[in-house]
C-alpha cells in the first residue's frame, strides 16, 4: 500500500510516533497563538531548515504535500491583498502553511505500523465501551486489504458498462460498486467467523 | 508439516439437517455420519455443496435437525479452530489482510498465540515451503493459483483435525493442480473435498451424491463416480440450462 | 459483531475508492468529487452508528498517512488544514443521514434524500464553515461565502445518494442495513 511515509530514512524515523504526535499537538496549539507574520515566518523558516537539513529529495516531496492548499493560498492573499491588509493576510497564510507543513512532517517521518501502534494505545480506554483496540487494528487491516479489491471492482463494473453502452459509465458504477462492497462484507464477516470471529 | 490430528470415530454428524432461505429448501433431510478419512462431495452447480460445507462449519445453523464436529455444535467456531478448517471456494472471500505474513499469523493468534510466536511460526511455515520472500508481499498482487495456496496454508498453519475443501482445484493450472493433490494425500488429517469434478475425489474412502439439496448417492468412488459421470453426461446431452432455477 | 466489523471496514475503504475517482468540475470550475458521496451513503445505507464508524475509520486511516483523499491528500497535514471542519463533520453527517433513513418511515428515496440534505449539507457545513473561518481567519458570513461554492455540487450528490439507496434498497433489499 502507498502511504505517505518517506522512504527517504530520516533521523526523525527513529524517534518514538507518540513523541512525534505530542510535539505536533504542542506545535500546532502554539502556531495558533503567534499573531504575526515575523515569529511565523521564524517558525515557518526553522521548519524549511529541518526540511532542507533531511535532505533535498525529502524537502522537495514535502513541498509537492503542500501543492493542494494553493486555491486557498490564492483566495487569502488577493483577498486580503483587496482589503489592503497584507499584514493579516500573511499571518493567515504563513500559520496555515506552517500548521501543515509540519504535520505532514510528522505523517513522512512515522511508519504505518508505528502509528496503528499507537492508534491502539490512544483507544485503549475505548475498551469500555466495547470498542477493543484489537478490533480497531483488524478493522484497519481489513480496510486497506480491500481498498485495492473494490478499486479492481470498480475498474471493472465500469468496464462492463461500457462492453455494452456507448455512453461513459458515470454514475451508474455506483450502485453495482456499492453492493460489491456489501457483498464483500458479508464474505468478509463469515471468513472471520471461520477463523474463530472478532471477539 | 504435520498435524496433530488423530481421526476419531465421532466424526462429522448430520440428522435430519435441512437448511431453507426464505423458505426455499436447499438442503433437505440429510442424515450422514461422516468418519472416513478422506471423503468426497460431488454434485452439479447449484446443488448444495457449498450449502453443505457451511452447514458442517457451523457458519449457517441448519433450519431444520441437527449437525454436530466431534460430539461439539460447530456454532461455536473459537472453540471449533482445531476440530475444523475451511478452505473457501473462493479464496478472495477468504484473504483479510494486506499481507500474506498478517493473513497467517491471524489464525494463530485466534488460537492464543502471541504476537511473536504466531509471527515466528509464519516464518518457519514460509521457509519451509520455499516462499521466505512471501512474507511481505501484499496478498491483493498475488495470483489466483497464488491466493487459493495462501488460504490453504493458512488453514494448515492451524493444524485442525478436519479440513472442509470447496472446489479446492478450481482455477489452479494442472502441475499447481497436481502439487496439490500430492499435499492433500500426505496430510494426516480428515479431508472433506467438495467437487463437481469426480476426477478429484476418485481416491477417495467415500463419495457422495448431492442432487438438489439431498443425496443421491453415498458409498465407495468405484460405485458412486460411474453413475455420477454417466449422468452429468446424459443431462449435458440434454438442454442443460432448462432446469438452472432448481 | 463480525458483520459490523467488516462492514464498517469495507465501506471505509468504498469511501477512499470514491475519493479515487476522477473529479468532475461543474460548469464554473469548481470539482466535485464523489467522496462526499460516499459519506452519505456509509449513513443512508449502513445506517447511523456504523454508518458514522466507517467514516471514523477512513478518517484514521487518512490520519496515519494514507493518501485516501480526494486528490491524493492525507496524513495528518490535512487536519491542519481548511477542509479540517468538513473532515470533523463528516462521520456526524453520516451519522445524521443514517438516523433519517432508520427512523423515518417514508419511502426510501425520500428519507435519503432528505438524510443526505440534513446530514451531508446542514450538519457537514454547520460543521465545516466555522473550521474555515478558524484556520482561514474569516468571519462566519465570509467563510459560509466560500463554502457555497460547492453547494451544488452536494446537491446533486444528495440526488445521486438518494437514486443509489433505492436502487440497493430494491435489488438487494436485505443488504439495507439502515432499514433492517
Ligand atoms: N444465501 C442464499 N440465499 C439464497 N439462495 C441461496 C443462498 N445460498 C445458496 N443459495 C442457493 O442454494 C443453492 C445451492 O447453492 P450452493 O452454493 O450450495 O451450490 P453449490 O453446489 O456449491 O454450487 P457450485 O458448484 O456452483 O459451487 C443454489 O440454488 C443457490 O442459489
Ligand atoms: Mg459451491
Amino acid at each position: 500500500m502507498l502511504t505517505l511515509t518517506s522512504p527517504v530514512e530520516t533521523p526523525l524515523h527513529r524517534l518514538p510516533a507518540g513523541a512525534k504526535l505530542a510535539g505536533l499537538c504542542l506545535a500546532t496549539v502554539v502556531l495558533f497563538r503567534l499573531d504575526s507574520p515575523v515569529p511565523l515566518g521564524a517558525c515557518l523558516a526553522m521548519l524549511a531548515v529541518l526540511h532542507l537539513a533531511l535532505g533535498l529529495r525529502f524537502a522537495s516531496t514535502a513541498l509537492r504535500l503542500l501543492v493542494p492548499l494553493w486555491p486557498f493560498v490564492l483566495v487569502i492573499a488577493f483577498w486580503h491583498l483587496w482589503l489592503g491588509e497584507p499584514a493579516a493576510g500573511a499571518t493567515i497564510l504563513l500559520r496555515l502553511v506552517t500548521a501543515v507543513a509540519a504535520a505532514n512532517l510528522v505523517t513522512m517521518t512515522t511508519r504505518l505500523s508505528d502509528m496503528v501502534t499507537v492508534i491502539e494505545k490512544i483507544a485503549a480506554p475505548l475498551r469500555r465501551i466495547g470498542l477493543s483496540p484489537r478490533s480497531l487494528a483488524l478493522a484497519i487491516a481489513l480496510a486497506i486489504r480491500f481498498l485495492p479489491v473494490l478499486s479492481q471492482r470498480m475498474g471493472q463494473i465500469s468496464e462492463a458498462l461500457r462492453a455494452r453502452s456507448p455512453r461513459r459509465a458515470g454514475y451508474r458504477v455506483l450502485i453495482p460498486a456499492c453492493l460489491a462492497a456489501l457483498d464483500d462484507a458479508e464474505h468478509v464477516a463469515e471468513a472471520l467467523r471461520a477463523r474463530g470471529g472478532a471477539g | 508439516m504435520a498435524g496433530t490430528g488423530t481421526i476419531t470415530e465421532q466424526g462429522i454428524t448430520l440428522s435430519g439437517a435441512s437448511y431453507a432461505v426464505a423458505g426455499r429448501p436447499i438442503l433437505s433431510g440429510l442424515t450422514l455420519s461422516l468418519t472416513e478419512a478422506r471423503i468426497g462431495i460431488v454434485g452439479r452447480n447449484g446443488s448444495g455443496k457449498t450449502t453443505l460445507l457451511r452447514l458442517m462449519a457451523g457458519l449457517v445453523a441448519p433450519t431444520e435437525g441437527a449437525v454436530r464436529i466431534e460430539g461439539a455444535d460447530p456454532a461455536d467456531r473459537k472453540a471449533m479452530l482445531r476440530h475444523l478448517g475451511i478452505l473457501f471456494q473462493n479464496p478472495d472471500h477468504m484473504i483479510l489482510f494486506p499481507t500474506v505474513g498478517e493473513e497467517l499469523a491471524f489464525g494463530l493468534r485466534q488460537m492464543g498465540e502471541s504476537a511473536e510466536r504466531a509471527a515466528a511460526a509464519v516464518d518457519a511455515l514460509l521457509a519451509a515451503e520455499g516462499r521466505a520472500h512471501w512474507a511481505k508481499a501484499a496478498t491483493a498482487t498475488l495470483s489466483q493459483g497464488q491466493r487459493h495456496y495462501l488460504c490453504l496454508l493458512s488453514v494448515l498453519l492451524m493444524r485442525p483435525r478436519t479440513i472442509l475443501l470447496d472446489e479446492p482445484f478450481a482455477g489452479l493450472d494442472l502441475p499447481t493442480q497436481a502439487r496439490l493433490a500430492r499435499r492433500f494425500a500426505t496430510l494426516p488429517q480428515r479431508l472433506v473435498t467438495i467437487s463437481h469434478d469426480p476426477a478429484a475425489v476418485a481416491t477417495a474412502d467415500r463419495v457422495i451424491w448431492l442432487d438438489a439439496g439431498r443425496v443421491r448417492a453415498d458409498g465407495p468412488p468405484a460405485d458412486v463416480l460411474p453413475a455420477f459421470t454417466a449422468e452429468m453426461a446424459r443431462i449435458g446431452e440434454a438442454d442443460a440450462d432448462a432446469d438452472l432455477a432448481g | 459483531m463480525e458483520r459490523t466489523l467488516s462492514h464498517v471496514a469495507l465501506f471505509a475503504a468504498l469511501i477512499a475508492v470514491l475519493g479515487f475517482v476522477p473529479a468532475v468540475t461543474l460548469p464554473f470550475g469548481v470539482p466535485i468529487t464523489a467522496q462526499s458521496l460516499g459519506i452519505m451513503l456509509c449513513g443512508t445505507v449502513l445506517g447511523a452508528k456504523r454508518g458514522a464508524l466507517a467514516v471514523l475509520l477512513f478518517l484514521l486511516l487518512v490520519a496515519v498517512g494514507l493518501p485516501l483523499l480526494s486528490g491524493g491528500r492525507g496524513g495528518l497535514g490535512v487536519f491542519a488544514g481548511p477542509s479540517v471542519g468538513f473532515l470533523i463533520g463528516f462521520p456526524v453527517a453520516a451519522f445524521v443521514a443514517g438516523l433519517v433513513v432508520e427512523r423515518w418511515t417514508a419511502p426510501v428515496a425520500l428519507a435519503a434524500l432528505s438524510g443526505s440534505v440534513l446530514g451531508g449539507i446542514v450538519v457537514l457545513y454547520a460543521f465545516g464553515i466555522p473550521g474555515m473561518a478558524l484556520v482561514l481567519g474569516k468571519s462566519i458570513p465570509e467563510a459560509t461565502g466560500l463554502a457555497l461554492v460547492y453547494l451544488p455540487g452536494d446537491l446533486i450528490k444528495c440526488a445521486l445518494a438518494a437514486l443509489v439507496t433505492r436502487g440497493i434498497a430494491q435489488m438487494r433489499p436485505g443488504a439495507l442495513l439502515s432499514r433492517s
